[in-house]
């Protein structure tokens, strides 16, 4: 999803005293807040964050996430009443669609964590250990790499049957290669860097390697590529509910509700165009905060 | 700026030319001064092969391309003479012999003997797909015997009454001509794909796979043709959106679509130059509960299900074109009677059943699987946990691909608590939809629910054997009463069948015994304005 | 050439594995719903459904190796035949989005980063950030619902009109066939019909190369020869255009690269919705009933692909930068 060739960062030291840290965390804050689209998309991954939390809370209609049926007030259009019309079984469109983004920030965080989690060390050991290992690792990674990530995981959802976990399954499965690349070759160009070279000449055992030099600077790319995978993995999501083979209904998941209420085009439109302006904002959000972040970590694009 | 304003108006400038260009097509399609009739489905036609596989779009052009002994026509369903204008059966319902007209022809000439009919029929039974297992019970390729040329025989293994009522299903194909196109033993399968070699009305056009099917009349049809406006031709146009099913009628590029909502289906009928016929069905929709596991192999827990279930809102799904079932038979289903107490929804009675039985307060998650995509099914899911959660009693929907499905229910212990489906049995004869309930259908997609009675069993058994209807009636009516008491399924409804068509179709006759979607035509005609 | 061998190993492991988890029995599927077990057994036996897994995969490989694909057990067609039948529909869809994408995305960054900090790129960057954004399946949907059954515009879907006759094939690529024959109309109807589909589809692309482009320009920009050149008097638009631009272009194509690769996967989505007889659709429609004949054919097909517009890449990549030509 992010840019093929990976970023090159901010020359790798080893971890800066507290002190100096926080204040370069605040020098960070304060340029991440110059930006007005950075902001604007914190502000909306705030929001989203928000309504997920609270959502079952302040939706007007709360059985209606979990199928209600109300036959006498089917698609209706949007009124003051259902700002968002209502459905073919005649639940509020609106109460799904914030529902939804509890389903949406699951799916985000489970699908890039499990990725991070799987492919941050195999990308250290590839990177850093090399040898057989490194080539297999980066062989089976290759391999993944070649097939698109939605034309895979169709494949294993079609295979393992439909529904939102199994959808999350298979995307965590074909996530993880990007950030056994990313690591990868962030591993290998610090390994050749001097204060890794000095590491080492001082007897310094691979585990501090690992964990005090390399590790912390490949922290800011993996936030970099996290932050805008939380946006993709959740796009991913809905595609495949709306495909049909993830979230189940009654399950309010944006992507379903699309390709259900795809059948009721162009009349009864409400249905599905508010879950994809939902699904829109979301991941636009994420993206910004992304480049945002990038913008700030990678040096190279900083103006 | 420039490069993209620029841009920007030579896209506009493209859109406008091809809109142009793809101006509206009109009514229906002429060549030279036959009218071509433009069907829109939904389903793709993969093979036509008569020995290999049936659905609705595939059976529908079989239908045009071959001939049966005797073929389904009119509602109620009835079954009338075509390649054999008459048969007679012996007193015990286990020979069968069939007297073929001498004109018929296949569509390269040669002539339909009783040979080719043995021969179809011998082929199915060997292909062993298909159609065969509604005979392969109790016919055996040597049961078949050429009389003379236009005599046929069957002599089944044991009586079977309802053996006529298939026969409209096997088709009759020319062994000449596949075997011609033979390739290494395989009976002809892979050039009657796509290719026919049968006597009916059409033969084929064009054939492009997953995008459009074309069929052509044939002129001098041996049978004649039933109207002077008779379609010239039939183009069978892959659709796969409803939304441009729809479009395409209203536009008027398609004279036929199947398969709209029905929201879409009241829509549509009001536009002038557009007609929805609008038939009671055949098929039933039920949920089939597994009767040998718990929870709902407890009677009560089933009768409180049942009772819990909303009907109306079956009915209300198809916005009031929907029919409740009153017996398990479906109603065109012959002898088919309505039984008394038929369950209806009953809060207070489904307590009672609840309380009755082994969950007094519910507390217990069903499993409702489905097939994945079924818009409606997914609706009744909607429904279904509503209904429930006023017992108690939660469910959780689970859907499934059909193969996968069918694998659930093929096992007592693996068939899920609830099982929704749509069944449209093959023949009119009440032995179809009876024998879905002998323990010989365990584990079939409609036999999920386990059913154990051996004294419903022993009936079944006995009325397929009886040759006279006087003696069969009153064992069908006293199975449907059984069976409802035993509550093996929350019986549903029959959803009316219903088409989009441009008023200038005519000759259009439904058939319930057809299945949802599938049209007859050889009636057919387009009777311009 | 080994490593790509090896990497389609690897990629028949992949595929063959992900496909034989399936729970369900496929022989049922292609014996259809009224079946009984004899007649199951039949199909299970006629395509070696019956056998151990070890030799399925070994009858596969020897099958891939002769060109056999297997067979689409809902429509006991060759796998092979059918993708010959619809890869060129997802090829032109995906060539002429990929097109769009690089005649609209390119110029696109590069505007946007000359006049960096302008409303011109502020306006380029929303496009960007929202091509990314904008879940494809939905913006198809709401191009559908507004141009062509709203202002009714353009067709809803389809490849073609209802009834249309396609050209009689020469490279089965529906436009330069119909070129080709010189039926207009033909021509006329199919890029009717292909608007809709192709923005859509090109869309995601279109913001990729537009930020890379953009990025990268910007970067060039601020090199010292640029700066140079511009100082001596070079007009504006010849630096950007001819020293800038092309060293742009390397990373822009390996976004290229990468895109079309991506659309491929994304013409599933796509095709979904325009009812566009790709592999895409077949795909889709074949995933959703557990026939995974057609799924593994699809991914094994897709990933070769995407394996050569990487490698087709690489080349490129010498051509444009002597630096990275590497000896023959």
């Amino acid at each position: 999803m992010s840019v093929a060739a990976p970023p090159l960062h901010a020359p790798a030291l080893p971890a800066p005293r507290r002190s100096a840290r926080r204040e370069e965390i605040r020098r960070y804050a304060r340029a991440y807040a110059r930006s007005a689209s950075s902001m604007a998309g914190l502000v909306i991954v705030a929001v989203f964050v928000v309504v997920a939390a609270i959502g079952p809370w302040i939706v007007p209609y709360p059985e209606d996430g979990r199928g209600a049926v109300n036959l006498d007030r089917k698609l209706q259009p949007p009124s003051a009443a259902h700002w968002f019309g209502t459905d073919e079984v005649g639940n509020d469109v609106y109460t799904r669609v914030i529902l939804g983004a509890r389903v949406s920030l699951q799916i985000g965080l489970i699908i890039t964590v499990v990725a991070a989690l799987v492919g941050v060390p195999l990308g250290i050991v590839a990177g850093h250990v090399g040898g057989k290992v490194g080539e297999t690792i980066m062989r089976v990674t290759d391999v993944f790499l070649s097939v698109p990530a939605l034309m895979l995981a169709l494949a294993v959802v079609g295979a393992l049957g439909p529904g939102i976990l199994n959808a999350m399954i298979a995307l965590s499965l074909v996530w993880w290669p990007g950030y056994v690349r990313l690591v990868q070759a962030k591993t290998l160009a610090l390994g050749q860097e001097t204060f890794v070279e000095a590491a080492r000449a001082r007897g310094a055992g691979r585990a501090r390697i690992v964990l005090v030099h390399l590790l912390p600077n490949c922290v800011s790319p993996i936030v970099v590529k996290a932050s805008m995978d939380m946006g993709t993995a959740i796009l991913a999501a809905a595609s495949l509910g709306f495909i049909g083979l993830g979230a189940q209904p009654p399950y309010p998941e944006w992507g379903a509700m699309i390709s259900h209420g795809r059948n009721y085009l162009p009349t009864w439109w409400w249905y599905s165009a508010f879950p994809g302006l939902a699904i829109y904002f979301t991941v636009l959000g994420f993206n910004l905060v992304g480049d945002g972040l990038r913008d700030l970590l990678d040096p190279k694009s900083r103006a | 700026m420039k490069t993209a304003r620029r841009l920007l108006l030579s896209l506009l400038t493209l859109a406008l030319v091809t809109t142009l260009a793809a101006a509206p097509a009109p009514a229906f399609e002429r060549v030279g001064d036959k009218k071509i009739l433009v069907f829109a489905g939904r389903q793709e036609v993969p093979t036509i092969d008569p020995s290999v596989k049936y659905d609705w779009s595939i059976r529908m052009m079989q239908q045009a391309l071959y001939d049966g002994l005797v073929k389904y026509v009119g509602n109620p369903p009835e079954i009338v003479p075509w390649l054999a204008e008459r048969w007679e059966a012996s007193p015990d319902a286990r020979t069968w012999t069939f007297h073929l007209v001498k004109n018929a022809r296949f569509h390269n000439g040669d002539p339909v003997t009783a040979e080719a009919v043995r021969w179809s029929f011998a082929r199915t039974l060997k292909l062993n797909q298909g159609p065969a297992w509604m005979l392969s019970d109790f016919l055996k390729e040597d049961g078949i015997k050429v009389v003379n040329e236009h005599t046929i025989q069957f002599t089944l293994t044991q009586p079977y009454a309802p053996f006529l009522s298939f026969v409209p299903w096997w088709y009759v194909m020319n062994p000449k001509q596949v075997l011609a196109h033979e390739e290494g033993g395989d009976l002809g399968q892979k050039w009657l794909t796509s290719n026919a070699a049968g006597s009916g009305p059409f033969k084929i056009k064009r054939w492009q796979q997953g995008v459009l099917y074309e069929l052509e009349a044939v002129d001098n049809y041996w049978k004649g043709w039933p109207s002077k406006d008779r379609v010239g031709g039939v183009i069978y146009k892959l659709v796969r959106e409803a939304a441009a099913q729809r479009a395409a009628l209203i536009r008027g590029e398609a004279d036929i679509v199947e398969g709209l909502s029905a929201d879409d289906y009241d829509q549509v009928g009001k536009m002038p130059g557009i007609v929805v016929p609008n038939f009671p069905g055949m098929t039933t929709f039920g949920l089939k509960m597994n009767t040998q596991k718990a929870p709902t192999s407890d009677l009560n827990l089933r009768r409180a299900v049942a009772h819990a279930f909303d009907y109306d809102a079956l009915i209300k799904i198809y916005n009031g074109n929907a029919a409740l079932q009153t017996s398990p038979f479906p109603n065109a289903t012959r002898g088919h009677v309505a039984v008394p107490g038929f369950p209806r929804q009953d809060l207070a009675k489904a307590r009672e059943f609840l309380a009755k039985s082994a969950y007094p307060s519910g507390g217990i998650e069903l499993e409702y699987v489905y097939v994945q995509g079924l818009e409606e099914e997914r609706k009744m899911g909607l429904v279904l946990i509503d209904n429930l959660g006023k017992l108690n009693i939660k469910v959780k929907m689970v859907p499934l691909t059909w193969p996968n499905m069918v694998a659930r229910g093929s096992k007592a212990d693996s068939s899920p608590d609830l099982l929704a489906i749509f069944a449209t049995p093959v023949s009119t004869d009440p032995d179809a939809v009876a024998y879905q309930y002998h323990k010989n259908s365990w584990g079939k997609y409609y036999g999920s629910h386990f059913y154990q009675n051996a004294d419903v069993w022993g009936l079944i058994e006995r009325a397929r054997t009886l040759a006279k209807w006087e003696e069969r009636a009153p064992l069908y009516a006293e199975i449907q009463r059984r069976i409802a008491a035993d509550v093996p399924e929350v019986f549903g409804m029959l959803a009316n069948r219903r088409w989009g068509m441009r008023d200038h179709v005519k000759g259009f006759q439904f058939s319930p015994v057809r299945f949802t979607g599938e049209v007859d035509l050889y009636p057919l005609a387009i009777v311009a304005k | 050439m080994a490593f790509l061998g090896l990497m389609l190993f690897g990629l028949l492991c992949l595929t063959f594995a992900v496909s034989h988890v399936m729970p369900g029995d496929p022989a049922r599927l292609a014996a259809g719903p009224d079946a009984n077990e004899s007649m199951v057994a039949t199909l299970r036996a006629k395509y070696g459904l019956d056998r151990p897994l070890g030799v399925q995969f070994v009858r596969y490989l020897g099958g891939v190796v002769t060109g056999d694909l297997g067979q689409s057990l809902r429509s006991r067609n060759a796998v092979l035949e059918d993708l010959l039948r619809y890869f060129p529909n997802t090829f032109e869809l995906v060539t002429l989005a990929l097109l769009l994408a690089v005649v609209i995305g390119v110029p696109l960054g590069m505007v946007s980063a000359v006049y960096q900090n302008t409303w011109i790129d502020h306006a380029a960057r929303v496009v960007s950030v929202s091509g990314v954004a904008l879940p494809a399946f939905w913006l198809g949907l709401m191009l559908q619902f507004l141009v062509a059954l709203h202002l009714g515009w353009l067709p809803l879907g389809g490849r073609l009109g209802l009834t249309a006759m396609p050209p009689e094939p020469i490279t089965h690529l529906l436009f330069i066939d119909a070129l080709l024959r010189g039926e207009w109309r033909t021509f006329a109807d199919a890029a009717a019909h292909a608007v809709l589909p192709v923005v859509t589809l090109c869309f995601p692309a279109l913001a990729s190369i537009m930020r890379v482009n953009r990025a990268e320009m910007l970067e060039t920009l601020r090199q010292d020869y640029i700066v140079t050149a511009r100082a001596q008097g070079f007009s504006g638009f010849r630096v950007v255009t001819r020293y800038a631009l092309r060293n742009a272009m390397i990373p822009t194509l390996s976004m290229i690269g990468l895109r079309y690769g991506w659309m491929l996967g994304g013409t599933v989505l796509v095709e979904t919705v325009f009812d566009w007889p790709g592999i895409g659709l077949y795909a889709v429609n074949a995933a959703v009933s557990s026939d995974f004949q057609p799924v593994m054919g699809v991914t094994l097909l897709i990933g070769l692909n995407f394996m050569l517009a990487n490698l087709l890449v690489d080349l490129a990549y010498g051509w444009l930068d002597p630096r990275i030509r590497r000896p023959a």
